[in-house]
């Protein structure tokens, strides 16, 4: 680790001798939050976010950043914040139980005809789906907050090397290697939002001890590492994308075995095809726009009679269907239905063959935006379980932002949203940019 | 219910769902509260808009011919105010002619009131011959002193026709002020102030003054309206409140239903005004309505509520609200699709703007009331700590549940004796109908005793009346109007208009022409001709403009002598007599006016009047079928059976005949109040065949004993339910009939009619049809025919989702019909603009700095790029500034195809998603700026076709003379996505670009204006570098300053992909 960060700073002192104009940007931010079932502190953290963007000669441009946060409620990864889910050079630098700190761009991009190749640490985006993702699988994500922070926070960059290239005016091929074993952030148990569905995590009969491994994560970086494309075109008002990623699931397999009268738990990691494509139109006042994703293989887990439960394979096809409404002044309505079937589904199984969620996002403005205020509403149909998150920001100043909200969950505690039920928090932040 | 002394739970989805409701009841009713609280600061948003031209489509033809009318000769809706002598004399003494002369210029001096459109005796002047040519004098100035002043100016208006009936009674005992007002939403303010002008006025004895016109009756609506409003609505809290401890004689069962009520109302009110349409006069009735539906779900619910509480006593509370809910849901969601599908059918067959609107909202205001009645209702039911009604304790006894069974048992005894009477009552509807008469008449929506129905009635009665048909007369070139031969036609034309029925008199330039030509033949009454010379009546122009002032004629020529406009005065609004009237003109003007020379074509608020009247009729039937049909496929659907559906419409059809035979019997009009009773009725009416179908369903499937036994229970439980459901409707519009609009009285008491008819429809007609026809829809009815309640549940409010999604939009859709008017100079000056040559590419950096009304400053740094791909603009902005906002990115694709929608895209980097934007918002403003999407994209220029073009005129600012153009959208449609309802650009035509632009919102008050501070010349081409808007409504402004622009270097097309948005600024 020192090594590399030798070697970051050096190259960041070379370059800003070599840069013609340097821009400086800082983001600083601190939020807390008020659980509303117990009433405790259950965020309250501070975060700096400095980056550093230039050109250096003509045709290259490159971009640094990392984010510092200290979280002194320390509710979302208790004790020293953990890397047993990052590749080696995708670590967090940690200070103590409350500090972490994350490189979150790094970058060059070098620009030649109308081509473009993006080298280094980033974030790709495919899919345009609010709140749940079906093609958005290229960069792993940080659950800390479960799926209630932006993506763009809680989206794990990644070495990358990003091509996209310029065939014709309206349509652009990007292709994709990602050599960085890196993988979703899953709080451990205790932490606040630690996964506890039995949808996810096998749960033990009474009396029995459970002990969850370290994960083994594939660690070669040539062998191991993934790969795709996206193929994407503007025809005729319709924008429509095929896209294919070779990857490792981000999600574990969560093995277990007995041992010692005991059970013991190892998530492990294994690769699938995702084959899928998007599209959107917009007419009207509507955009009507839809992705779908099949995977080849994805890990479900099953409930065999008195015994431990295990897990199989299934493909899964995945889609999503969304409705946005642009017709009322200063305000956005969207609606989304998504669906995922278990193609191989057997009996006994944790998740049904067909998962249904539907989700409603209205955001409206005020005073010219100087007031936002936006409602996202997901509803899981197989459990009727849900999460609602309205916000309210507040832009106070050209630079500084005040937010309130409040993220209430609903439903069977079993279910994938329900297991948060007395999770419901009140937030309130404010953000300043430099 | 089931018949052992558990209680009837069996755990399937449905009851799940409340379970799930009615575990956090706390949060349920803070969410519900909130929701209610949000919808409902949308109402005092809401605009009232009392005008006639609410009822008419902006974009058809009547009113965009009328509307350019407006704009040539200026004529608009008038105040009239007059002093009527009362004691026989006339009003030429000197303290009445005093009274005229303060009068106007106290009314010349008023807010609202434009200063150059106050029309008086005080204010013309008199033409007389003299001995070298032509005397204008104003009348005023006539005579010595004010004694001779009254005597002259008497003399003076005996010799001069034109003023006889218009401005001065033709007995000289009244005249009139006549004032034009600036802004038409404001009438209402602008009428008291009239009204307390002349009340603080020292008025003569022996004089009245009125208030009336046009103008008058649109603003004195509103304050009608507004009384209404206050009066009405806490009567029908009251009678609600009433009905409902009646039905349940407990606290909770009265304030409860208040609470749905208050959410119904507040969602279609307040959704209403958020979604910015008017509160209309018909709105009134909206109410009453929703009032009404909501406390039924409510009663149906409690109802259920108290029985299993008095049945199953050792229940816990919360299993009385399940259990209530989960057997409620499905025929409270039934009758809420049904209803909804009434109001749809309103929505989809009236084209009528309020009544559009009436039926859109009415629908959402039953979606409201369903939602609420589902979640709130069950959570504070679970929440509060309720007591058991003493009236379902002691069942059997309740009075309301025996005297329904009692009405029940009656009713099964004699099954074809009712369906006698009612096929009787059936053919007397059918009767009616036939004799149902479509009229309207705005003023008498008023009471025959208001000051404004007298006023009105007094003016049409010393008046030739104060009703406009204008004819408009289209000459081909400049100056056609001298021509001798055109003149004579329109004198002819007036002649022929004044044998037609209610026509009192008519203006034009002719009685001008002949009043100058007799003036300069020394006051010959012979001469009193039109001349058969051009040259001469040129020259009589000339001569006028010398000696008086030019603009006394600019409401019935216009400035070119190329249009004339011929104001016929019609002593009636009544529909029915004008559109006689309107009809001969067509055929006078078809066959005997239309030449080479010159065209005619009819305007005026009559003929606006005319076009939307005549359409009520159709309109009406249109959406009774319409609304028929959809309640007929709703209620097939939800029961399986098309049978049932055409069942279930039994009773509604039943009261729409009865109504038919009140109204045709009764002498009332099909009006515009009236019109829209079909589909409301068969909206509310359809209630009362769900419920009760659905109960006989359950009961011939369940009980023993013959089918009438078995139907039996029906009357003292649904019935029970039923009863009060109707009395509360019924109550709803017993309240409307308490209303001062005399239309809403009526409309009140005609669906109170139809309720009535379709309750006693229901419980008689349904059973013992069943009993005598045995369908098998109800006998056979097994338990497999039941719809699957938790999935219908889902897919229900999965519909409804879409319904209310695709309801907003679908409002926007309108027709469009393209004005047709030529507009070669406004249309050349907008060309040139268009035209303006902005280089092949440009790259430019702009600080946008918005300010709030209080001063406080936002700024943001911004990177743009624009490139010309052969006819398609292509623009990006990047903005670089500040840290939080940095990389947001908007990209579109502008393309020069008018039938081609743009596209565009917005990056927000906190999403690090590219967003499509529907190319439809384009009247949004731009990421918080005061300028919409569309001035974004089109950069100073606009889209022609977005426009009906004029040039008004030019004007000198800041020193130089620029051309001024107005725009109006070219239908409503395309307004409402501007949201500008006009546009006045003054361009500065030697560089083509506007430097001053007005807009004003599509209620025509101003909205917001652009001043185009500094333009310099780059690289030979002329560029705006600095441009600020001011908001008026907001008071809210943006500046943006544009540096750093090169239009040399240039811009690479990847610049303008959606994957360079993604990538940031540069």
């Amino acid at each position: 680790m020192k090594d590399l960060h030798r070697a970051l700073v050096l190259f960041a002192v070379s370059m800003s001798v070599s840069v013609s104009a340097l821009e400086l940007d800082t983001i600083g931010e601190f939020r807390v939050a008020a659980g509303l079932e117990d009433e405790v502190a259950a965020l309250a953290e501070a975060v700096i976010a400095p980056s550093v963007s230039g050109w250096l000669g003509e045709s290259v441009f490159f971009k640094a950043g990392v984010r510092a946060r200290a979280d002194f409620a320390d509710e979302l990864e208790p004790g020293r914040p953990g890397n047993d889910f990052r590749a080696r050079f995708s670590q967090r630098v940690t200070a103590g139980s409350i500090v972490d700190i994350e490189l979150r761009n790094f970058y060059v991009d070098v620009e030649f005809d109308d081509h473009v190749l993006r080298l280094g640490k980033q974030q790709i985006v495919w899919g345009e789906a609010d709140g749940l993702k079906v093609l958005d699988v290229v960069n792993p994500q940080s659950f800390r907050e479960f799926i209630l922070p932006d993506f763009d926070d809680s989206r794990i960059p990644l070495w990358t090397a990003n091509l996209e290239l310029a065939l014709g005016s309206d349509t652009n091929l990007q292709l994709l290697w990602v050599p960085d074993n890196t993988y979703h952030d899953l709080p451990d148990p205790g932490a606040r939002f630690a996964l506890a569905s039995p949808l996810l995590l096998p749960a033990a009969p009474a009396g029995v001890a459970v002990q969850l491994l370290s994960p083994r994560r594939p660690s070669r970086v040539v062998a191991d590492s993934d790969a795709g494309f996206r193929l994407s075109t503007f025809r005729g008002g319709w924008e429509l994308s095929l896209n294919y990623f070779y990857h490792y699931d981000d999600a574990p397999v969560l093995r277990t075995s007995t041992r010692n009268r005991g059970v013991v738990i190892t998530p492990e990691y294994q690769r699938t095809h995702l084959a899928g494509g998007s599209f959107n139109y917009a007419t009207g006042a509507y955009v009507v726009r839809g992705e779908l994703g099949y995977s080849s293989r994805r890990a479900v887990r099953r409930q065999h009679h008195d015994q431990v439960p295990g897990v199989y394979n299934t493909g899964e096809l995945a889609w999503v269907l969304g409705l946005d409404y642009d017709g009322v002044r200063d305000t956005f309505i969207s609606g989304q239905l998504f669906q995922s079937v278990a193609t191989a589904h057997r009996p006994g199984t944790m998740r049904d063959k067909l998962e249904s969620n539907l989700s409603l996002l209205v955001r409206r403005d005020f005073r010219n935006e100087t007031i936002n205020a936006e409602l996202l509403a997901i509803h899981g149909l197989n459990d009727n379980d849900g999460v609602l998150q309205f916000s309210v920001d507040y832009v106070l100043r050209s630079n500084l932002t005040v937010t309130a909200g409040v993220d209430l969950f609903y439903g069977d505690r079993d279910g994938l949203f329900g297991q948060f039920d007395r999770q419901d928090r009140l937030t309130l932040g404010i953000e300043v940019g430099f | 219910m089931s018949k052992n002394n558990t209680m009837p739970l069996d755990g399937n989805r449905i009851e799940r769902m409340f379970w799930l409701i009615t575990a956090r009841p706390g949060l349920v009713v803070v969410v519900a509260l909130c929701a209610l609280v949000f919808m409902a600061s949308g109402i005092p948003r809401l605009v009232k808009d009392t005008s006639a031209d609410a009822f008419i489509a902006a974009d058809n033809p009547a009113v965009v011919y009328r509307d350019r009318v407006k704009q040539v000769f200026g004529l608009d809706d008038p105040f009239v105010i007059a002093a009527i002598a009362s004691d026989g004399r006339t009003i030429y003494t000197a303290e009445r002619l005093a009274l005229v002369q303060n009068l106007t210029s106290a009314i010349g001096r008023m807010d609202n009131i434009d200063p150059d459109r106050v029309t008086s005796l005080a204010t013309e002047s008199n033409i007389v011959g003299t001995a070298d040519g032509m005397d204008v004098t104003e009348f005023y100035e006539l005579g010595d002193d004010s004694q001779t002043t009254g005597q002259a100016i008497a003399a003076a208006i005996d010799d001069f026709p034109l003023y006889q009936g218009s401005i001065v009674g033709r007995d000289g005992g009244a005249t009139l002020i006549v004032a034009e007002v600036l802004d038409d939403k404001r009438s209402q303010a602008t009428y008291d102030d009239l009204l307390a002008l002349v009340a603080a006025t020292d008025i003569p004895d022996g004089v009245e003054v009125h208030v009336a016109g046009e103008a008058a009756v649109s603003g004195y609506l509103g304050t009608y309206i507004d009384r209404d409003a206050t009066r009405l609505n806490p009567l029908s809290a009251l009678a609600i409140t009433l009905v409902l401890v009646l039905a349940f004689r407990t606290l909770a069962g009265g304030v409860l239903p208040n609470l749905v009520v208050a959410a119904t109302a507040a969602g279609a009110l307040g959704v209403m005004g958020i979604a910015g349409v008017s509160f209309f006069v018909i709105t009134n009735g909206l109410l009453p309505i929703l009032i009404g539906i909501a406390v039924a779900d409510s009663i149906h619910i409690l109802s259920e509520y108290y029985a299993l509480a008095g049945r199953f006593p050792e229940a816990s509370r919360r299993q009385h609200v399940v259990a209530a809910m989960s057997r409620m849901c499905r025929p409270i969601t039934l009758t809420t699709v049904t209803t909804v599908a009434g109001f749809v059918g309103l929505w989809l067959g009236a084209e009528m703007p309020p009544m559009k609107y009436f039926g859109a909202f009415a629908a959402l205001g039953v979606i409201v009331a369903w939602v609420y009645s589902l979640t709130l209702l069950p959570a504070a039911l679970t929440l509060l700590p309720l007591g058991s009604s003493p009236v379902f304790v002691r069942h059997r006894s309740d009075r309301f549940a025996a005297l329904m069974q009692r009405f029940g048992a009656v009713v099964m005894a004699r099954p074809r004796a009712v369906v006698a009477t009612l096929a009787v009552v059936a053919v007397i509807g059918a009767a009616g109908a036939s004799r149902l008469v479509v009229e309207e008449a705005q003023i008498e929506n008023f009471q025959k005793d208001e000051p404004i129905y007298l006023a009105d009635t007094a003016l049409n009665r010393a008046f030739d009346g104060t009703n406009y048909l204008d004819v408009i007369v289209e000459t081909p070139g400049r100056e056609g109007l001298f021509e001798p031969d055109v003149l004579r036609r329109i004198e002819a034309l007036q002649a022929f208009g004044e044998t037609l029925p209610g026509v009192r008199g008519s203006t034009s330039v002719v009685d001008y022409i002949k009043q100058m030509h007799r003036a300069v033949n020394e006051n010959d009454p012979a001469a009193y001709t039109v001349p058969d010379d051009a040259f001469l009546i040129a020259q009589l122009f000339l001569l006028y403009s010398t000696s008086g002032d030019p603009t006394d004629f600019e409401e019935e020529v216009d400035y070119d002598y190329q249009r004339a406009n011929v104001r016929f005065n019609l002593n009636t609004s009544f529909y029915r007599n004008n559109r006689e009237v309107i009809a001969s003109f067509e055929q006078y003007i078809a066959e005997q006016f239309n030449s080479d020379g010159a065209v005619a074509h009819l305007s005026g608020r009559v003929f606006v009047n005319h076009h939307w009247l005549k359409t009520i009729g159709d309109n009406h039937f249109r959406s009774l079928a319409i609304s028929l049909a959809l309640v007929w496929l709703m209620a097939a659907a939800v029961f399986h059976s098309f049978a049932a559906g055409a069942f279930a419409l039994i009773p509604v059809v039943l009261s729409i005949l009865l109504i038919y035979a009140v109204m045709g019997f009764g002498g009332i009009w099909l009006g515009v109040g009236t019109s829209m009773f079909a589909a409301i009725a068969i909206g509310l009416g359809i209630d009362f065949s769900i419920h009760t179908i659905d109960r006989m369903r359950e009961l011939a499937r369940e009980g023993e004993g013959t089918l009438a036994s078995r139907l039996a229970p029906l009357f003292p439980t649904t019935g029970r339910a039923l009863f009060f459901n109707f009395f509360a409707i019924g109550l709803g519009f017993l309240v409307l009939t308490t209303s001062e609009v005399p239309p809403l009285v009526k409309f009140g008491a005609l669906v109170g009619v139809a309720v009535t008819a379709a309750f006693f429809g229901a419980m008689a007609l349904m059973p013992t049809l069943t009993i005598l026809l045995r369908p098998r829809f109800i006998v056979d009815a097994g338990a497999g025919a039941a719809m699957p309640g938790g999935r219908a549940v889902t897919w229900t409010s999965a519909c409804a989702f879409v319904v209310l999604v695709g309801a907003l939009g679908w409002s926007d859709v309108a027709r469009s019909e393209n004005a047709t008017a030529s507009v070669a100079e406004g249309q050349r000056v907008m060309r040139a603009v268009v035209a303006r040559d902005e280089g092949d590419w440009v790259t430019r950096r702009l600080l946008m700095r918005m300010i709030d009304r209080n001063g406080t400053a936002r700024e943001r740094d911004t990177v743009s790029y624009r490139r010309y791909f052969g006819d398609e603009k292509r623009t990006v902005i990047f903005y670089t500034a500040p840290a939080n906002v940095k990389d947001t990115g908007f990209l579109t694709y502008d393309y020069a195809d008018a039938d081609k929608d743009d596209d565009q895209w917005l990056y927000l980097p906190a999403l690090r998603k590219v967003r499509r934007i529907s190319a439809s918002d384009r009247g949004d403003y731009f990421l918080g700026t005061d300028f919409t999407y569309e001035d974004i994209k089109k950069e100073n220029k606009i889209a022609l076709e977005d426009y009906q073009l004029d040039k008004v005129g030019e004007r000198d600012v800041g020193g130089r003379q620029l051309a001024v153009v107005e725009g109006i959208p070219v239908n409503e449609e395309i307004a409402q996505e501007l949201g500008y309802g006009r546009v006045r650009w003054h361009v500065d035509e030697t560089i083509a670009i506007s430097r001053l632009t007005e807009i004003w919102d599509v209620n025509g008050n101003p909205l917001k204006t652009l001043t185009v501070s500094e333009i310099s010349k780059i690289d030979g081409i002329w560029t705006v570098e600095r441009i600020e808007v001011d908001n008026h409504k907001t008071g809210h402004r943006t500046e943006f300053e544009f540096s750093a622009i090169d239009y040399r270097s240039e811009v690479a097309e990847r610049m303008f992909r959606t994957s360079t948005l993604k990538r940031g600024a540069r």
